[in-house]
């Protein structure tokens, strides 16, 4: 999976889950004070990230840095490059 | 003791999405049964009916608070939002932690728990469910979802009874407000249709399996042709307040509460029985201080299943004879379940404001064991001001109250 493919299935996660317009989706934003997602959406943030892409990632304490969309992309390419190691 | 009075309205039913729709439908003699492909789908089911509602407009309701609701909230949270409108519901007007919220439905979503286990057992792995699913999937998910919505922070409860969940959760709300602990409750129930709820009936030999390609005549209370109940779905929610605060404020007042009883009959897990049934009903006479002849209008719980009618025309025979008009709305609506009680119980007091008792539709032959009442047959003219609501529910519950319009 290309970094642009990462991209486009972790905005349609947003869109679909979180019902975020899609120019907000920009890599700076921050998930909870831009895009206004709580401590229950990334529950539903990480369900929804594990069935799209086939990864384990709830007991992954990188996702507690996680503050950006760019942040999310970038963990989600790193997991699915160990994963494919 | 405070009197008790109904200042606010709110209902999303399968004859329409407000108060005022299901009134206009009612007024059109139109019903709101149809044939439902799922159920046809699931193989033993042999009752392929369903009375839905529509779901519309749910982003109105903030992403934040309609991420934990399935659908049967979100129809409670847009009838509460019509009471509160009609109510002119103000925070500010109220005291701090005085706004209660007591709702209730017979099972949380089945549409999530259904869900929840399509995915969970194929996979075993809890990773694929949802934390929202969860909130659906509660017991009291309806109240509080709609507490949270509202933002209420007085006295909560769910009232999980089955049919009679609405009914009970407006009783318990009376008797709050009225011994003074609360100055207003918003209160209900509310239902979701799935194929499983429809499946229980079936299997209970309770749904109408006669009528698959009949659906106008299919729910037909009280008739001799009748051979069961068709779910539906929808909310209804009340603002329930007390007479002075409501008088103070200078809101308008629909209708007041004399009196509500309700009672575990002990007999028989499903079958009604019709001296439990009317000593409910003579409880809430004596708790309502009023007698018989002073009751203007029955609106019946009877959805048209075999045992169920019979036994509820027989117990208003017992304590009313035969000179009290009674109707059930079910055969416009189907059976709403838990939101069945707030939802015929709003559609009744409306009409009798308008003058107006809606009938039993489809009852052209009262069946024999359903006589020795005043069966209400087409729209008839009334000056009843009175009226008493029945709800019951498995288990041997039974739910009577009795209302007054303003």
């Amino acid at each position: 999976m290309t970094r642009e493919e990462i991209v486009i299935t972790i905005n349609t996660v947003f869109e679909e889950s979180f019902e975020i317009e899609p120019e907000r989706l920009v890599p700076d934003a921050n998930i909870f004070l831009d895009l206004g997602l709580d401590s229950l959406d990334t529950v539903d943030l990480v369900v929804a990230i594990q069935k799209k892409f086939g990864v384990q990632i709830r007991d992954d304490e990188r996702v507690r840095s996680i503050r950006t969309l760019g942040d999310v992309y970038q963990f989600i390419e790193v997991i699915y490059n160990e994963k494919k190691a | 003791m405070k009197r008790v009075v109904i200042t606010g309205m709110g209902a999303v039913t399968p004859l329409g999405g407000s108060v005022s729709e299901t009134i206009q439908a009612l007024d059109e003699h139109r019903h709101a049964i149809r044939r439902c492909p799922e159920l046809e789908a699931c193989k033993g089911l042999r009752s392929w009916l369903a009375a839905p509602a529509e779901l519309k407009n749910e982003k109105l309701i903030p992403r934040q608070n309609r991420r934990s609701m399935s659908r049967m909230s979100i129809f409670a949270a847009q009838a509460a939002l019509e009471a509160s409108q009609q109510a002119g519901y103000q925070p500010e007007l109220f005291s701090p932690g005085k706004v209660g919220c007591i709702a209730g439905s017979t099972t949380p979503s089945p549409i999530t728990i259904h869900q929840i286990y399509e995915t969970f057992i194929p996979t075993r792995d809890f990773g694929l469910i949802q934390a929202m699913q969860f909130f659906q999937s509660m017991s009291h998910t309806v109240a509080m979802n709609l507490a949270q919505y509202l933002g209420l922070q007085g006295r909560f409860l769910s009232t999980n009874a089955a049919c009679a969940s609405g009914l009970q959760a407006i009783g318990t709300a009376y008797e709050l407000i009225r011994a003074g602990s609360q100055e207003a409750i918003f209160c209900g129930g509310a239902e979701e249709f799935h194929s499983t709820v429809t499946g229980v009936f079936d299997m209970l030999l309770a749904a109408s399996t006669k009528y698959n390609d009949d659906p106008d005549h299919a729910s037909r209370p009280f008739d001799a042709a009748r051979d069961g109940l068709v779910c539906g779905e929808g909310a209804g929610i009340l603002f329930l307040e007390e007479r002075e605060h409501a008088l103070a404020r200078g809101a308008t007042i629909y209708g007041e509460i004399l009196g509500f009883d309700t009672c575990s009959g002990g007999t028989h897990i499903s079958e009604s029985n019709r001296e439990c049934i009317a000593q409910c009903m003579r409880q809430v006479l004596a708790n309502a201080e009023c007698s018989p002849s002073d009751i203007g209008y029955i609106s019946a719980h009877a959805t048209a299943t075999l045992q169920g009618d019979g036994e509820e025309a027989a117990a208003i025979h017992a304590v009313f004879s035969d000179t009290v008009p009674v109707s059930s709305l079910k055969g416009h609506l189907g059976h709403t379940l838990g939101a069945s009680g707030p939802i015929e119980m709003i559609a009744s007091l409306v009409g009798l404001r308008k003058n107006k008792i809606y009938p039993t539709r489809n009852l052209t032959s009262v069946a024999p064991e359903c006589q020795g009442i005043r069966h209400v047959a087409e729209i008839e003219t009334t000056q009843a001001t009175c009226f008493m609501k029945n709800s019951f529910a498995f288990g041997g519950i039974n739910a009577s109250l009795v209302c007054k319009i303003d």
